[in-house]
């Protein structure tokens, strides 16, 4: 018991925080976004927090070698799920991304991330470096990173199955393979992409060509990137305030208490809202390389470390781009800010990770 | 070893590469947020208030039009029509399919929707139909969750209390595509009439609304609006139960009444037949309608109180004794003999009694209209003198009635001719002349005008709206005028006189003059084997029966003329109806 307790004074407060002050953000701009509408998404929102919150914290008191040890078996967990959902999902929107379990609705594919980066960590953290040059040794990476990639691309998560590609890369680059590597599989990418390209539904080829001139269609796809950039520049410096926001309280700005949640942020809340905000997330973000940066010849601790980061950081910035326009509209969620039990519950986890991390690390 | 700490500054190096790539990312992030937000804070402003704002004109009410005892006799009535908003005008098409078997959209809807797509106004709404039914719009109510973007909207138009007896003197209204005011290009302003001559008063100020509305059309709030000022309310002169008996009368009949207050030359009366309906016109006649006007051979748009040219015919010889007993010193108790015709040179001047007068003095030239006498008269006249004694009675010149397209008709002299017909004028036209014929046109409005200004002695000019009071004198002696009046006296109430059977009954006394417009020229040949009857001449080549007179007789009050075409001699169709006409006026006002 007392261990526990020693395990909490430990822990590293100013991040969790940081934390709950983004999840504080999210809480005030989906009570805005179900203003005088009805209020079942905002408590059900506080509900996941919370809920969030307390994950977060047990996770942050397991420490790191339980993950080490079991990161395969949480692996296989994963894709048992992602398989599942493949066949037997509930579908929704046009894709089979939910299980439902017990009347709640959970993605398999978010928390597949946190497997996938655990895995990838002891891979590279077994295998040292003198393999590093022999290329055989890396195709068993490239498939865990495949399989759960290819799945979750033909739910389809469009958004999501980038994400997975990208922190993979990102973990395959801190890892120190050999730069060859990537150039030939930029090589082999370039090649294989249009086929990927025939292969993607009509409706995501439709965002991706949108993104490179919206005004094209205005009230076709281009209309929400419009409508969104309408309501983050109308915002101006200070903001229109809270609950005042006119383009998502009279609905101009779609799915306002989720992917573009940012966008109804920068309506209300104005440049300085949209600042503290990415302020607040360059700050997580900082905190967490002082964390990992310390660990020396710990590549499994490093490797999670950069890896929960980057995900929460491309996620972060990738749903900004795409709400006010640099990349196409891919149905991400800002994490820890909207509304979504799965996606918020797995960066929890994540920071949890952390957390636990930072409780044996030399950083103080 | 060495292996190793290359291998940890490797990873360093990665991490830091990482690190710079997400601070590059940040910027561009926060490089496009400061663009959005900082730069273009101001046109993104505008574009989210153009999602969310919607203005809408306010037309404004036009003003009531009343008849001299306050009843109104142009109105408004709630109209209520169906917008679209502009910037989703891309749907109309689809949303007229899907209402048509609801809502009936008639061709003409359909032109104007075509137009109105076209119209660059300041207004966020298309009307696409006008007029709709409590049928449609209940339709509407129920539906009108599925037709996002669509408002009704209840707007004032103008309506007429009657449909044709008002048509010509009120005018009507519509749309004026060619003014520049684009701004407003679904207000309606005056085309004729008093709608049109008034029109700045009547029209009244434009106001707006702007509303707040939501992606999917509908209406959250009004923001804020300014009120648009109605019109100005207008009296005439008209009285509206005169005007419907004249319709009434003049029913079947082409032709035109026209009555004015001798005293202060208010125009109670201005009624053109065949009439149209300028509710009809103000809602938007269809050009099928509007062409099948156009041709009718009665030409029911012409006003021909004002704009209706007539020989005055025997009318006008109160003017040419007048002149005789006035300028030339004429005597007139000289007695002359009517045989039925004179001689001037080899032609033949006929009276339209065939077999004469016998002698004749004035008063009973007048009395009994012998054309004869005052061709005697005409060969001691010079045109010129006779002409400009004429202007006097507005002969030639427009009488400066308040409505637009008056036409002022022509009295001939010496220049005229040759100016128009490139040619001399003959003596013999000089006695055509005289008798209201020949080359000589005047509207009915001119005719009555004389008679008031006889009856009066003063310059009375006619106004629909105003109430003057003064007017100058005519510088007419008194005795000349009072000689004049009494023939027309006699005209009505002698038993020889013309119009012996339109007597007033009852205690007022009428005084007036009969008149026969002649629409063909008589030939020698026929003249010889007896004139044909005008019942048995092709309708067109009747005569037109004239009747002026004013009552009552010792205080003239009423200035009152009856034109009706091709129905004969004035006495016989004209001065009947103007003797009812004339009983009710002096009876109710």
């Amino acid at each position: 018991m007392t261990e526990i307790i020693i395990k909490l004074k430990n822990l590293n407060w100013l991040f969790i925080f940081l934390i709950s002050f983004l999840s504080f953000v999210g809480l005030v701009m989906i009570y805005s976004a179900t203003f005088g509408e009805e209020s079942k998404i905002f408590i059900s929102h506080i509900y996941k927090v919370t809920i969030g919150f307390i994950l977060m914290i047990l996770v942050s008191l397991i420490d790191v070698e339980f993950w080490k040890k079991n990161a395969y078996l949480f692996y296989f967990i994963g894709l048992v799920l992602l398989l599942w959902v493949t066949f037997y999902g509930y579908l929704g929107k046009g894709a089979r991304r939910w299980i439902n379990f017990y009347g709640l609705n959970f993605q398999p594919s978010e928390i597949m991330k946190i497997f996938l980066i655990i895995s990838l960590a002891k891979f590279f953290d077994e295998k040292k470096f003198q393999e590093s040059r022999d290329y055989f040794f890396l195709i068993l990476p490239i498939l865990i990173v495949t399989i759960p990639f290819l799945l979750v691309l033909i739910q389809p998560d469009l958004g999501t199955a980038m994400l997975i590609l990208f922190v993979s890369v990102v973990i395959f680059f801190v890892s120190g393979i050999n730069w060859k590597f990537f150039a030939f599989s930029g090589l082999l990418s370039i090649i294989v992409t249009p086929y990927l390209w025939g292969g993607l539904k009509d409706y995501q080829k439709q965002r991706i060509l949108t993104l490179f001139n919206p005004e094209n269609d205005p009230l076709g796809s281009g209309y929400h990137i419009i409508q969104s950039q309408i309501a983050i520049g109308s915002g101006g410096t200070f903001g229109k305030g809270w609950t005042k926001g006119t383009q998502s309280h009279l609905d101009f700005l779609p799915e306002k208490h989720t992917d573009f949640i940012f966008s109804m942020l920068g309506e209300e809340f104005g440049f300085l809202g949209t600042l503290s905000v990415i302020g607040l997330i360059c700050l997580i973000t900082y905190i967490t390389y002082h964390i990992t940066n310390s660990f020396i010849h710990n590549n499994f601790n490093r490797i999670v470390g950069y890896g929960i980061i980057t995900n929460f950081f491309f996620a972060s910035l990738i749903n900004m781009s795409m709400v006010i326009g640099i990349l196409p509209i891919v149905g991400l969620p800002l994490p820890l800010v909207s509304y979504g039990g799965s996606s918020m519950l797995t960066y929890f986890i994540g920071f949890g990770i952390i957390l636990s991390l930072d409780r044996g690390s030399n950083y103080l | 070893m060495s292996r190793e700490v290359n291998f940890e500054k490797k990873i360093k190096r990665r991490a830091l590469i990482l690190g710079l790539s997400k601070t590059f990312f940040t910027f561009l992030v926060f490089g496009k947020l400061f663009y959005l937000q900082i730069l273009q804070k101001s046109k993104y402003g505008k574009l989210s208030d153009t999602n969310r704002i919607k203005l809408k004109i306010v037309y404004p009410e036009r003003g009531t039009i009343f008849d001299l005892y306050d009843k109104p006799i142009a109105s408004n009535r709630i109209d209520y029509q169906l917008s679209i908003f502009k910037d989703k005008k891309n749907l109309v098409y689809d949303y007229v399919k899907k209402l048509r078997g609801h809502i009936n959209f008639s061709e003409m809807d359909l032109e104007s929707i075509k137009s109105n797509l076209n119209e660059q106004d300041l207004s966020d709404f298309i009307t696409i139909k006008r007029n709709l039914s409590w049928n449609e719009l209940e339709f509407f109510e129920f539906m009108k969750n599925k037709f996002p973007f669509l408002i009704i909207t209840k707007e004032k138009v103008r309506n007429y209390e009657e449909d044709l007896i008002f048509s010509h003197v009120l005018g009507y209204v519509g749309f004026n595509k060619d003014v520049t005011k684009i701004k407003l290009s679904n207000l309606k302003v005056g085309i004729s009439g008093i709608e049109k001559k008034l029109d700045s008063k009547l029209l009244g100020k434009d106001g707006w609304i702007k509303f707040e509305t939501d992606s999917k059309g509908a209406v959250k709030k009004e923001l804020n609006k300014k009120y648009a000022i109605p019109g100005a309310n207008i009296k005439t002169n008209l009285i509206s139960e005169i005007q419907s008996k004249a319709s009434d009368e003049m029913r079947g009949i082409r032709g035109a009444v026209v009555m004015i207050n001798c005293q202060n030359g208010g125009v109670n009366c201005l009624y053109s037949s065949p009439s149209f309906n300028n509710n009809e016109f103000s809602d938007g006649i269809s050009l099928k309608k509007w062409n099948l006007l156009l041709d009718d051979e009665f030409n029911p748009l012409l006003n021909r109180c004002i704009a209706g040219l007539y020989s005055p015919g025997s009318t006008y010889k109160l003017v040419t004794a007048l002149h005789a007993i006035e300028n030339q010193k004429f005597n007139k108790n000289k007695k002359f003999l009517c045989s039925g015709h004179i001689s001037l040179g080899n032609r033949k001047f006929h009276c339209w009694k065939k077999e004469g007068h016998g002698y004749v003095n004035l008063h009973e030239a007048i009395e009994k209209s012998c054309d004869c006498y005052f061709y005697n008269l005409a060969k001691a006249m010079e045109i010129d003198d006779l002409a400009k004694f004429s202007s006097l009675f507005s002969y030639g010149k427009t009488t400066g009635i308040d409505i637009p397209n008056e036409f002022k008709g022509i009295m001939p002299n010496r220049e005229w001719k040759i100016k128009n017909r490139s040619e001399k004028w003959q003596k013999g036209e000089t006695l055509n002349t005289v008798i209201g014929q020949g080359f000589m046109l005047s509207t009915p409005l001119q005719i009555t005008l004389m008679t008031a200004r006889i009856a009066t002695g003063k310059k009375i000019t006619p106004t629909i709206i105003s109430n003057k009071k003064e007017f100058e004198n005519l510088n007419i002696s008194n005795e000349n005028l009072e000689f004049i009046k009494s023939s027309m006296f006699s005209v009505v109430n002698n038993s020889t006189g013309t119009a012996f059977n339109s007597k007033l009954r009852g205690n007022y006394k009428m005084a007036g003059k009969t008149g026969t417009s002649q629409v063909r020229r008589i030939s020698l040949e026929e003249r010889e084997d007896g004139v044909i009857k005008n019942e048995e001449l092709n309708y067109k080549l009747r005569d037109h029966s004239i009747f002026t007179c004013f009552a009552p007789f010792d205080k003239p009050k009423y200035s009152l003329s009856v034109i009706a075409e091709h129905m004969g001699s004035g006495s016989k169709v004209a001065a009947p109806i103007a003797k009812r006409i004339m009983e009710l006026a002096l009876n109710k006002y």
